[in-house]
């Protein structure tokens, strides 16, 4: 008897456009790809000679997914910085976790963000835990990259705001080394109320990864988990702790 | 480029030169415009439940969209005619990449994705010699450039899926659109794509009507051998029929098409392989745990599950009428229209 093959089907198949793609199971296809392809190369170019993107601690990066860039949220250029570090053999896998109720009201913006953006979106008014547990299990099985803004929004005064427990439901008891980065510069060249960038400089700060694989997976290890790679963002980028806020050695 | 070739290629305004087009697009119009009518009928009668009705209309809405999307493009010229038959193959690739996990192999899938383009130009320019090269070209491809990616775990898996991809999308139903650049093509084609489409709905029909037992009940439950003899015979007599005004030509050119034992082989042929490719496709997605290919066409289930009888038949066909046939598919007409030769 030969080995039976492993035959995958697209965990999308038979989905209405629509649906698929709003969905957390959505796969790329050759056409996707490309466009990721293309809007990587794009942006680099962008940030490079726009910004002046400066890099530091690019060695810190994880060699091979999965793993979870978490940082401060101050503008709709941050997810694009960050996806443009990357390494190009990783672009299929890259998921910035984008708000459902921004990015994927209206089919154009939707078509957008899935097929250019490569995002998975996060509805902020009825997330409930089902969705966390999808982005999950998808973490770890394709393995993914995912970009995330524990914050939950853009920072209104530049500011970085209260770290929330979303990224701790998803890193608790994995083994996915969570890389704290710090943005500097993207609130300048674009704040939220303002549509055209300008030609700000951009410095990026990459972490040492955290793992929280013994941290457990409950409402208190994921306040540990948003409270620890908060302290290590402000830290990257010399701001000083919040008030009260527990210092870590 | 000559006149002919331009006629043949663009040339709108000859559609409805040869009888045949015209009887079989009155005669699909027509079936088209009865067959809300026969269903209301049919629920007045009671023969029909509503569960069953609504099922209809949605294959009947469907076929709405699908007739002329077949049938526009061969009566605009042979160049729409291509095309259209290379989007198919590609977007017939893609479910069968997306059902197989394929996808995901990205440079596999590009290699796949470029042969079906070659195969599409090489039809295009009438180019018969690339066409033919592009079979073990492209196979050769895949299976050498494959290895460049250093990961031997699956590499048969992988490499096995996409020859079989290219295989079936890009060489077999590649030979549905060179049929295209024989100057009768319409007729031909139409005769072709009637025929392969009623061999499904005669099976459907003789199998709910004389059915008993069943024909491979572990690849697809609902077909039985008196559905598959039933359309064996109505096809075959279908082609008969239209056979022999399809070919009607003197013999120096059609050679002996119009023999009605010819005509017969014809008919079987397209029987026989069109109920293959039927249960090749149900075979694929027995294996793979799918009911259906996609959601492309409501009541058809994927873009496959309609074309599917398709895949194997336009190779049989191309072959044995370019074997019985003087002038083959357009061997008369100047090749390599835009690679020049």
């Amino acid at each position: 008897m030969m080995q039976p093959w492993k035959l995958e089907p697209a965990r999308d198949l038979g989905m209405p456009l629509g649906e698929r793609l709003r969905s957390l199971r959505r796969e790329c296809g050759l056409i996707e790809t490309a466009a990721h392809l293309c809007w990587g190369a794009l942006t680099r170019t962008y940030f490079a000679l726009a910004h002046r993107l400066t890099v530091r601690g690019q060695e810190h990066l994880p060699a091979a997914a999965p793993f979870i860039l978490a940082a401060n949220h101050a503008s709709h250029l941050d997810a694009l910085v960050l996806a443009s570090v990357l390494p190009w053999r990783l672009r299929d896998r890259i998921f910035p976790v984008a708000a459902g109720d921004t990015f994927f009201q209206t089919p154009l913006l939707a078509a957008f963000a899935a097929g250019v953006l490569n995002a998975l979106p996060m509805w902020r008014r009825n997330c409930g835990p089902h969705a966390l547990l999808q982005l999950r299990q998808r973490l770890v099985e394709e393995p993914c990259a995912y970009i995330l803004f524990p914050e939950g929004t853009r920072s209104r005064d530049g500011k970085i705001g209260r770290f929330k427990c979303g990224l701790g439901m998803l890193a608790a008891e994995a083994n996915v080394p969570v890389v704290p980065c710090h943005l500097d510069g993207t609130f300048a060249a674009l704040p939220p109320h303002s549509w055209l960038p300008r030609w700000r400089k951009i410095t990026l700060t990459i972490g040492e990864p955290l793992c929280f694989a013994t941290t457990p997976n409950e409402r208190d290890g994921w306040e540990e988990i948003a409270q620890t790679v908060e302290g290590s963002i402000r830290r990257l980028g010399g701001v000083e702790l919040r008030e009260g806020f527990p210092s870590q050695s | 480029m000559n006149a002919e070739t331009r006629a043949r290629l663009f040339g709108y305004e000859h559609a409805f030169d040869h009888p045949v087009t015209v009887a079989i697009a009155l005669t699909v119009a027509i079936a088209l415009l009865l067959a809300p009518l026969i269903i209301l009928l049919l629920v007045r009668l009671g023969r029909v439940g509503p569960a069953q009705r609504t099922e209809l209309m949605q294959r009947y809405r469907s076929w709405l969209v699908l007739i002329p999307a077949m049938g526009v493009p061969i009566l605009l010229g042979a160049a729409w005619t291509i095309l259209g038959i290379g989007i198919l193959s590609i977007l017939c690739y893609r479910e069968y990449a997306r059902a197989t996990g394929l996808f995901r192999e990205k440079f596999i899938s590009l290699l796949v994705v470029v042969g079906i383009f070659a195969v599409t130009f090489a039809v295009a320019d009438h180019w018969y010699g690339f066409f033919v090269a592009l079979f073990p070209l492209s196979v050769g491809l895949i299976v050498a450039l494959a290895t460049l990616a250093d990961r031997p775990q699956g590499y048969i898996q992988r490499v096995a899926l996409g020859v079989l991809g290219f295989v079936l999308f890009g060489s077999a139903l590649g030979h549905l659109g060179y049929m295209a650049n024989d100057t009768d093509y319409r007729p031909i084609m139409m005769l072709f794509l009637l025929a392969v489409e009623a061999n499904d709905v005669f099976a459907y029909i003789t199998g709910k009507t004389f059915g008993r037992r069943k024909l491979a009940p572990h690849t697809s439950p609902n077909k039985t051998i008196g559905g598959a003899l039933g359309a064996l015979v109505l096809t075959t007599a279908l082609v008969l029929v239209l056979g022999h005004y399809v070919f009607a030509g003197p013999p120096e050119r059609q050679g002996a098409m119009r023999e009605p034992l010819v005509l017969l082989g014809l008919g079987v042929i397209i029987s026989v392989v069109g109920q293959l490719g039927d249960l090749v496709l149900s075979s694929i997605k027995r294996d793979l745990g799918l009911k259906d290919m996609g959601a492309t066409i409501p009541g058809h289930g994927g873009l496959l599950d309609r074309f599917d009888s398709l895949i194997l038949a336009a190779p049989a066909v191309f072959h044995y009428v370019g074997y019985v046939r003087q002038i083959g598919f357009g061997l008369d007409q100047p090749a390599r229209i835009f690679s020049g030769g």
